[in-house]
C-alpha cells in the first residue's frame, strides 16, 4: 500500500465525511481544506467547492463531484421508525439490515429494517423490499425521535474504509471521492508548476440528483476546456471484462460525441508518452457524468472525461484500486503541464 | 453483562468452528466451576451451588453463529461460498465479511443497479450469483490468504443506540451465552449444569450430545428469538416485542414445551415482578428440539431475548431484556433444582 500512501490518505479522509446530495457541507469543508494548500477556495451558491488559480493562458476546469447517494427522511411513524425516499440512485437490493447514520440535529445511528422470514409471502421470494416498504430503526419512540430528526434530514450508509488485498480498498462514497482525490493528487504532483494556465477546480454538488452543481459552476467558470473525473464500471463476475474496464488497469479515457475528440486523443497520446496506464471507455451519447452538464453550460466548453473503475457502485462497499487513482492524477498533471506550456 | 455481550458477539465462531468462542467463555468461567469439552466441542460446565440440588437442571445456550464456508476460488480471485445456517439472501449484497485464519477483509459484490433492467431493480441476486471479493486479482493471489474450507463471517460494528438498544452480529446466541456466564459467576443457590453448545444453527447437533452426557431432569434453552415489532407489522405478526422481557415459548417448529414449566415461569415472573412475555407465534426452533428428546425425555422450556433482524449482520436487542431474562432464568432454575 505504501506506494499509494498519498492517495490512500486523501481518499480515506474524504470518504469519512458526509455529503449526501444537497447536504454536502461536511464533505465540502474537508475537501476545501485540502484544496486550500494550492489555491483560494470558496463555496458556490449551490454548495460546490470552487478553487481558482489565476493565469493569463488557457483556462482549464477540473471537476469531480463531492456529493454521494443516500436516503432522505420523509416521515416518522407512530412507532418511531423513519420512512424514507432515495436521494440519488440508491440501490434497494442492498438495504436490508444495513447500518446507517441519520443526520438530524445530531448524528443518530440506525438500522434499515429487514423483514423476518415468517412475514414473507411467496411473491416476496427473491425480491428486495422497495424504498416505500423499508424503514429506519433508530431505537427511539416517536416523541424522542421528533426531538432529533425531521423530514428532509439525510441518511448515509455507514462504512469502514477497508484495505483489501493488493492496492484495493472498499468504502462507501468512493463515487466520487476517488475523483476528488485524483484531482488533489494531480495538484500535488504538479508542485505549483502550472505555468500561465488558469485553473479552476470544482468539487461539485448534486451530481447524483442531476448535475445542478456542475451546470452552474461551469457557467460561472466559463473555462476553455474541462476535465471531469468520475467513477465507472469495472468488470466482476457477471460483468464482462470485454464490455467494461478492469480494476487496476489504469485510468479510463472517455470517448463520446459529447466529449471533445481532440482532448480525448491528446489524453491518450500523453498517457502513451508518459507511460501512464490507461484504458478506453466508449459511450454513444450521454456520459452519465457531469460532462453532460459542463459541455453545454454558458457558451459551451470543450470537455473530456477520465474515469476510475470501481465495483459495486452505489453500495457501501464500492471497491477501487488505488493505482487507478494515481494513474488518473498523473494524466491530469501531464495534460496541464502540456497545455500550460511549462514543459516547452 | 452489556460489555460481556459486546465482547462475545465480536468473537468469530460459525457452526463447527466455535473454538474461539469456547476459549473466551472458558476464561470467564474457569475460576468458578468444573468444566470439560466434549468430542463435538460443547463446553459442559458443573457449577456447585450453596446447596446440593434435588433435581438436575441443565441450562443451554449455543456458541455458534451463522456464516459461510469458502467453497471455491475463481481464476480471477473471487470466492464462492456456501451458507452455514439460515441466512436470508437479502442481507448479503453490499455487506462486509472477514475470511479465513488471516481474517482478511472481504465484501459481497453485486452488479451495479445502473446495469440492471428496470423490471429487475428489486430482484435479489441468487446465492449462485453472489461472491466474496477480497481484492485478489487471481486465484494464486487469493490462495496465499484463503483456502477452500475456510470460514467467513459477518464483519459488523457493535453499536449501542437509541433508548437502550444494542446492534451487533451474532447476538444469536451470544446474548444467551452471556446470561449463562453471569449465572456461573454468581454462586447459585443449588448445583446447576450448563451446556455451551456447538452447531445449533446447522441442526441442533451439539445440544443432542451434551444433553445425553449431562442427563438432566429439567432443561432451559436460553436463546434469542425473532422480534417483528417493526414499522407496519400488525400486532398478531410481531412474535415478541423488544423491551417486554424474555419471550417464553409454548410451542415452536421443533418442540411442544412442558406446560408445567411454562406456567411456573409466568408464576415466578409475577411473584418477583420480572417482565416477561409469551412468544406469540409457532415459528422457528432451537436447541430445545434436541434437548427434550434426549434419552427418556427431558422437561424443557425456552426463554429467549427478543431480537430484530436475526441472522443478519445487524441483530438488534434491547439490553434490559437481557437483564430481565437473566433474572427469570435464574429464579426458574433455582425453583426447579430445589
Amino acid at each position: 500500500m505504501s506506494e499509494y500512501q498519498n492517495v490512500s490518505l486523501l481518499l480515506k479522509a474524504l470518504c469519512a465525511a458526509n455529503g449526501t446530495s444537497g447536504d454536502e457541507a461536511e464533505a465540502a469543508e474537508i475537501a476545501a481544506g485540502m484544496l486550500k494548500k494550492y489555491m483560494d477556495v470558496e463555496i458556490s451558491p449551490l454548495g460546490s467547492v470552487i478553487g481558482r488559480l489565476d493565469g493569463n493562458g488557457i483556462h482549464i476546469l477540473l471537476d469531480a463531484h463531492i456529493d454521494q447517494i443516500g436516503l432522505v427522511v420523509t416521515a416518522i411513524d407512530e412507532t418511531g421508525f423513519l420512512k424514507v425516499a432515495k436521494c440519488g440512485g440508491s440501490d434497494a437490493r442492498v438495504l436490508a439490515a444495513s447500518d446507517v447514520t441519520v443526520h438530524g440535529k445530531k448524528d443518530v445511528f440506525g438500522v434499515v429494517t429487514s423483514t423476518p422470514p415468517h412475514l414473507a409471502s411467496k411473491d416476496d421470494e427473491g425480491k428486495a423490499k422497495g424504498f416505500d416498504d423499508v424503514s429506519i430503526d433508530i431505537g427511539l419512540s416517536r416523541e424522542n425521535a421528533e426531538k432529533i430528526v425531521e423530514p428532509g434530514d439525510r441518511i448515509t450508509f455507514n462504512s469502514s474504509f477497508d484495505e483489501l488485498l493488493g492496492n484495493r480498498v472498499a468504502s462507501a462514497c468512493i463515487d466520487d471521492r476517488a475523483g476528488v482525490a485524483a484531482i488533489l493528487r494531480a495538484l500535488e504532483l504538479l508542485e505549483g508548476k502550472t505555468g500561465n494556465a488558469k485553473i479552476t477546480v470544482m468539487f461539485s454538488s448534486q451530481e447524483e440528483t442531476g448535475g445542478s452543481g456542475a451546470l452552474t459552476g461551469a457557467f460561472s467558470a466559463q473555462a476553455d476546456e474541462a476535465i471531469a473525473v468520475d467513477v465507472s464500471f469495472a468488470s466482476a463476475p457477471n460483468i464482462s471484462s470485454e464490455k467494461y474496464a478492469s480494476l487496476g488497469m489504469g485510468t479510463m479515457i472517455g470517448y463520446s460525441p459529447s466529449l471533445d475528440f481532440e482532448m480525448s486523443k491528446s489524453l491518450k497520446r500523453l498517457a502513451e508518452e508518459n507511460e501512464i496506464q490507461y484504458q478506453n471507455e466508449v459511450m454513444g451519447g450521454r456520459t452519465g457524468t457531469n460532462c453532460d452538464e459542463i459541455q453545454i453550460s454558458g457558451r459551451g466548453c470543450k470537455t473530456a472525461l477520465l474515469s476510475i473503475p470501481i465495483r459495486n457502485m452505489h453500495t457501501a462497499v464500492e471497491l477501487c484500486d488505488l493505482s487507478d487513482i494515481e494513474e488518473t492524477a498523473k494524466l491530469i498533471a501531464a495534460y496541464i503541464t502540456e497545455r500550460s506550456g511549462t514543459n516547452a | 453483562m452489556l460489555e460481556l455481550i459486546k465482547e462475545l458477539s465480536a468473537v468469530p465462531g460459525i457452526s463447527g468452528r466455535e473454538n474461539k468462542v469456547c476459549e473466551f467463555i472458558t476464561e470467564q468461567i474457569k475460576d468458578y466451576a468444573e468444566y470439560r469439552i466434549d468430542p463435538l466441542g460443547n463446553l459442559i460446565v458443573f457449577r456447585k451451588g450453596k446447596k446440593p440440588s434435588n433435581h438436575k437442571v441443565m441450562i443451554d445456550a449455543h456458541m455458534d453463529e451463522v456464516g459461510f464456508i469458502i467453497s471455491d476460488i475463481t481464476s480471477d480471485g473471487f470466492l464462492h461460498f456456501v451458507k452455514v445456517g439460515g441466512i436470508n439472501t437479502a442481507v448479503l449484497a453490499g455487506r462486509r465479511v472477514k475470511v479465513g485464519e488471516k481474517e482478511v477483509n472481504g465484501v459481497f459484490g453485486i452488479k451495479p443497479i445502473h446495469l440492471v433492467d428496470r423490471e429487475n431493480e428489486t430482484k435479489l441476486p441468487s446465492d449462485d450469483d453472489l461472491y466474496i471479493d477480497i481484492g485478489a486479482s487471481s486465484r494464486d493471489e487469493a490462495l496465499k490468504y484463503v483456502q477452500p474450507g475456510d470460514s467467513a463471517w459477518f464483519s459488523s460494528e457493535t453499536v449501542e443506540f437509541g433508548d437502550g438498544f444494542l446492534k451487533a452480529k451474532a447476538l444469536d446466541d451470544r446474548a444467551g451465552c452471556a446470561i449463562l456466564i453471569k449465572m456461573i459467576q454468581n454462586e447459585p443457590e443449588y448445583d446447576l449444569w450448563f451446556s455451551f453448545s456447538v452447531q445449533e444453527e446447522t441442526g441442533l447437533k451439539g445440544a443432542k450430545t451434551a444433553t445425553f452426557t449431562i442427563d438432566p431432569e429439567y432443561a432451559i434453552a436460553v436463546e434469542t428469538t425473532t422480534a417483528a415489532d417493526i414499522s407496519g407489522v400488525k400486532d398478531d405478526k410481531r412474535v415478541c416485542i423488544l423491551g417486554n422481557g424474555g419471550a417464553v415459548s409454548f410451542m415452536d417448529r421443533s418442540t411442544i414445551y412442558n406446560k408445567e414449566l411454562f406456567d411456573r415461569a409466568f408464576e415466578i415472573a409475577r411473584e418477583k415482578n420480572i417482565p416477561c412475555q409469551t412468544k406469540m407465534m409457532v415459528a422457528g426452533g432451537n436447541n430445545a428440539g434436541a434437548i427434550h428428546q434426549s434419552r427418556g425425555g427431558v422437561k424443557t422450556l425456552a426463554v429467549s431475548v427478543p431480537c430484530r433482524y436475526l441472522h443478519s449482520p445487524a441483530c438488534v436487542i434491547k439490553y434490559k431484556d437481557v437483564e430481565s431474562s437473566y433474572e427469570l432464568i435464574s429464579a426458574l432454575a433455582e425453583d426447579l433444582a430445589k
